[in-house]
């Protein structure tokens, strides 16, 4: 009986399949594209009203809408009395996610390895499905129940005021990516064969060497790439944050104990009343953080890609 | 020689607790809801919508359930199509770029997704607040996860496998479809999974979007609003009424019941219909 | 068979892409003030039951509210501010007030939350920039003579409003007209730059509030009249505040519509004033109303009809302004006076 090719086999198929996913592929990146355009241009008023100002200033005021008159700088007004500083926000963005990612990242990397390799195959599932699960709690659900269950608990701490501060920001914020690193580690070190932990059992070392000497190594690409996406979706996050962080304004932390802000739930809390502001410098000033959160995304991104530049050839890829 | 397998039990020790760390704090969270939304949990709320301080969760459950199909089609198009592309099409610097991107998407507060898409789709296009406009916000947010995740599944396949394939006469469309899909499977699905969850939870992007509403979704792609339940939690829960409250909590509860047994019921079926394979 | 199922699947699909039967029903969008947000789905809940229109309703916040209402996203913005100057100079919209809000000043003293602490507006100021740091401080002792000896010496914790609210705007302007200082200072909005004081905290919505001050002693909050019943049953005590005439007022019935009617005749035609710090022996001081911002310019017909038909019926003594939609929030019903008013606006919507 003669077999016809598979229809995959056909050069128009294969023509086809690099086209349509090359489309895809740029919109993706068009996506990222647009969008950072659009910012730069809304925000490009705030820029140049705001200058330098913008990364060394505390306070942001977003000025005095019933009053009368403007203030103007380099060309641009805006209402009497606003100056946008963003130190406070800057400083919290980066440090409640760098705290996070240090707590998060080796707490991933156990529960990665104990559902890998301590884990009885029957139950994997299940246990899979759970720490996926706790990807799936939204957003706001974290931000409730720290709101009502964790910060009163930090509150008990000596010296902790509140308990809405940094340390609440940072906790919820670890376990909000834990579930994304999880999934993605375990993935890849079971896909990974067996022959690497075996090869190092067979030198003499014990399991847990085979694991972080042996295979963990082998497999840096897959698990910098999801710490990456970890870290994105740290600075990222402004619900669950916003709910807990005690939303400082015009000061910074003295401890971790304090009220901090971050540039995703500032543009959240702020973007209410920025569009009460005529002037609409309030408005392109949060535009131009978003656009500072790029960059610092950006910065992130570069810094982990050249730090690890052999990776990706060692994966094959 | 005894301290290193005393290390040995240490460690192992260590990540086992993490785990059950893990999954009790998920237990406690899930309780949380549990308690405070119990109360809300009667038959009819599945079938009437919010209205008054309180109400049923009918048409926020229909618009999430809407919201997230259509979004899922089209990040499992755009986002599996890129991946397939970086892994089998892109030369180099193709392959770095296009990774760098959506990296830096996955940072973008999901506030400034949907500020961006209320700007270009719901007031300039004019599509008003719309089943599309949200999808396509869901959409958005989900990419970096499903993208990274297939990316990494596929490049995951065995080289000996993947040149074994193009040594027997395979093109790339068929080692994609045939060899490397059923591979990369578990971890494209994964990050679906792990995409739905993060998209289904989220409230931001979709507030400047689908914006709300308090009838059955219609549905008509653009000019008509869509419920969905991240908005009963997130907005009902400030109201001054414990019926409002309960009702919030009753819709993260049905929020994460939902992630659960899609995930337990994806995850089954691909362990069934690998193994009915004899890839296992 | 293959050509005949995706014959039937793009059918299905084109069948599916044509919006339901609703033709027939006006459609309204309101968006706007959390505030105002409860009392519009008890309205709505009610309206509906009734008249064939479908209304939805969304707390987004007052600036949303504003704004989607004048870039026509939205029919109705609630805001529980006016539009400034600068804002209707750019487009005209109405202010149309719909019932009248109010304010407490809460606090979480252990042993005193029975107890109303008298407070005034420079009082609250000076806690808020940081001057007046200890419950015991002098100028509130000097207030409260009656338990001076039991005033702590504890840091005052200050609870502001992190999102955007119509609860700061009112807060700010009841410290901006009764403190020149502070006038001079933060000044009055929605958002505004809070003075950097050691402790205070930000907390997000009124809920946020309730809750921040019931986990933290020694804190002091300004809270939503709404939320009265939930700051009881978390044991919050709330303030008698001075009042332009020198009493000190606690938030009843009596004394907001006091203040409601001290200034309802100096009321204008356009209905954008501040009902904040009232004249009057029992005006309680921190009241406001509670406005739908409208454009006049409606262009499709039977949106135009329904949204005139439903704003007439909220302000009217028998349709919204009843007892049992506003007793629950505690508002208050508009004075006959600006009753009129509104309904001349609403008039004019075209």
């Amino acid at each position: 009986m003669i077999q016809r090719p598979s229809r995959l086999q056909r050069p128009n198929a294969q023509i086809a399949l690099g086209g349509l996913t090359g489309i895809a592929a740029l919109t993706s990146v068009l996506i990222i594209v647009l969008m950072l355009v659009f910012l730069a241009i809304y925000a490009y008023p705030a820029i140049r009203f705001n200058g330098l100002g913008f990364f060394s200033g505390t306070i942001w005021n977003i000025g005095n809408q019933y009053g009368s008159g403007s203030v103007t700088r380099n060309g641009f007004s805006a209402e009497p009395g606003a100056v946008f500083g963003a130190v406070v926000f800057i400083f919290g963005s980066v440090a409640t996610s760098s705290l996070a990612m240090i707590i998060a990242v080796p707490f991933s990397i156990m529960v990665a390895m104990a559902l890998v390799y301590r884990v009885h195959p029957r139950i994997r599932p299940i246990a899979n499905a759970l720490v996926e699960l706790m990807a799936g709690v939204p957003s706001v659900v974290y931000g409730l129940w720290g709101m009502v269950v964790l910060v009163p608990l930090i509150a008990r701490l000596p010296g902790a005021g509140s308990g809405n501060g940094l340390l609440a920001a940072t906790i919820i914020l670890a376990l909000m990516v834990t579930p994304i690193m999880v999934a993605t580690i375990r993935d890849v070190v079971l896909a990974q064969s067996a022959t690497i932990f075996e090869a190092s059992m067979a030198l003499g070392g014990t399991s847990w060497q085979a694991v972080t000497r042996a295979v963990l190594p082998s497999v840096r690409g897959g698990v910098v790439a999801s710490v990456l996406l970890a870290f994105g979706r740290a600075l990222g996050e402004t619900m669950a944050v916003l709910m807990v962080c005690g939303s400082a304004i015009n000061s910074l932390p003295q401890n971790i104990y304090q009220p901090v802000n971050t540039i995703a739930a500032v543009i959240v809390s702020q973007l209410e009343s920025a569009l009460t502001d005529s002037s609409g410098m309030a408005q392109r000033s949060l535009a131009e953080l978003a656009v500072v959160l790029f960059l610092i995304t950006l910065a992130v991104n570069i810094i982990a890609r050249v730090a690890l530049h052999g990776a990706d050839r060692s994966e094959g890829q | 020689m005894i301290w290193r397998s005393a290390f040995n039990r240490l460690w192992w020790t260590i990540s086992i607790l993490c785990l059950l760390a893990a999954i009790a704090i998920l237990f406690i969270v899930f309780a949380f809801v549990a308690i405070r939304g119990f109360p809300a949990l009667h038959p009819e709320i599945f079938y009437t919508v919010t209205s008054g301080i309180a109400g049923g969760l009918a048409n926020a459950i229909a618009g999430t359930f809407l919201l997230v199909s259509v979004g899922l089609l089209i990040v499992t198009v755009v986002g599996l199509g890129t991946a397939i592309w970086i892994v089998e099409f892109a030369p180099p610097w193709g392959k770095s770029t296009v990774r760098f991107a959506i990296d830096i998407l996955s940072g973008v507060p999901s506030i400034v997704v949907g500020y961006f898409l209320y700007v270009a789709l719901v007031e300039a296009l004019g599509w008003g607040f719309s089943l599309m406009a949200g999808a396509l916000a869901l959409a958005i947010f989900m990419l970096p996860y499903v993208v990274r995740s297939a990316d990494i599944a596929l490049s995951k396949v065995p080289p000996a496998i993947r040149e074994g394939a193009f040594a027997l006469g395979a093109r790339p469309a068929m080692v994609v479809f045939t060899i490397a899909f059923p591979w990369a499977a578990p971890g494209i699905l994964t990050g679906l999974l792990v995409a739905t969850g993060i998209g289904v939870g989220e409230t931001a992007p979709l507030i400047y979007t689908a914006g709300w509403s308090n009838y059955m979704p219609t549905l008509a792609p653009t000019h008509s609003p869509v419920g969905y339940l991240t908005y009963v939690v997130w907005t009902y829960i400030s109201q001054p009424f414990a019926k409002s409250h309960e009702l919030a909590y009753a819709a993260a509860l049905l929020l994460m019941i939902f992630i659960f047994t899609t995930n337990l019921l994806a995850r089954s079926f691909l362990e069934y219909s690998l193994s009915s394979r004899g890839r296992r | 068979m293959r050509k005949l199922s995706i014959t039937a699947l793009a059918l299905g699909a084109a069948l599916l892409c044509t919006p339901l039967a609703q033709a027939a029903n006006a459609r309204l969008l309101e968006t706007g003030s959390s505030l105002l947000y409860p009392l519009m789905n008890l309205w709505v809940a009610d309206y509906q039951k009734g008249h064939g229109v479908q209304i939805t309703t969304q707390s987004t916040g007052s600036g949303t509210g504003i704004s989607q209402a004048i870039s026509g996203v939205a029919q109705i913005g609630a805001s529980d501010a006016y539009m400034s100057d600068g804002q209707m100079k750019g487009t005209p919209m109405l202010n149309i007030p719909l019932a009248i809000s109010a304010q407490q000043i809460n606090y979480n003293l252990p042993g005193l939350n029975n107890t109303h602490l008298h407070l005034s507006g420079p009082v609250i100021a000076g806690i808020y920039s940081g001057q007046i740091k200890f419950w015991d401080d002098a100028k509130i002792k000097a207030l409260n003579k009656n338990f001076a000896s039991k005033l702590p010496h504890h840091e005052i914790v200050a609870v502001h409003r992190s999102d955007g609210s119509g609860d700061t705007f009112i807060f700010s302007q009841y410290l901006s007209f009764s403190t020149p200082s502070w006038k001079n200072g933060p000044g009055y909005g929605t958002t505004i730059s809070w003075p950097s004081v050691s402790n205070a905290v930000g907390a997000n919505g009124n809920p946020g509030m309730v809750q921040t001050c019931q986990s933290t002693k020694y804190c002091i909050a300004y809270i939503g009249v709404s939320f009265l019943n939930e700051t009881n049953k978390a044991g919050l005590g709330y303030a008698a505040l001075l009042n332009r005439s020198g009493n000190f007022v606690l938030p009843t019935a009596a004394t907001i519509s006091a203040a409601a009617k001290a200034l309802g005749s100096k009321t204008p035609r356009d209905e954008r004033i501040s009902l904040v710090f009232a004249p009057g022996a029992q005006s309680y001081p921190i009241i406001n109303y509670e406005y739908a911002i409208v454009n006049p310019k409606q262009a499709d017909p039977s949106t135009r009809a329904a949204l005139k038909e439903f704003l007439s019926w909220t302000v009217d003594a028998k349709g919204g302004q009843q007892e049992r939609f506003l007793s629950s929030v505690h508002f208050l019903p508009l004075p006959a006076a600006i009753v009129k008013l509104s309904k001349a606006q609403i008039d004019k919507i075209e």
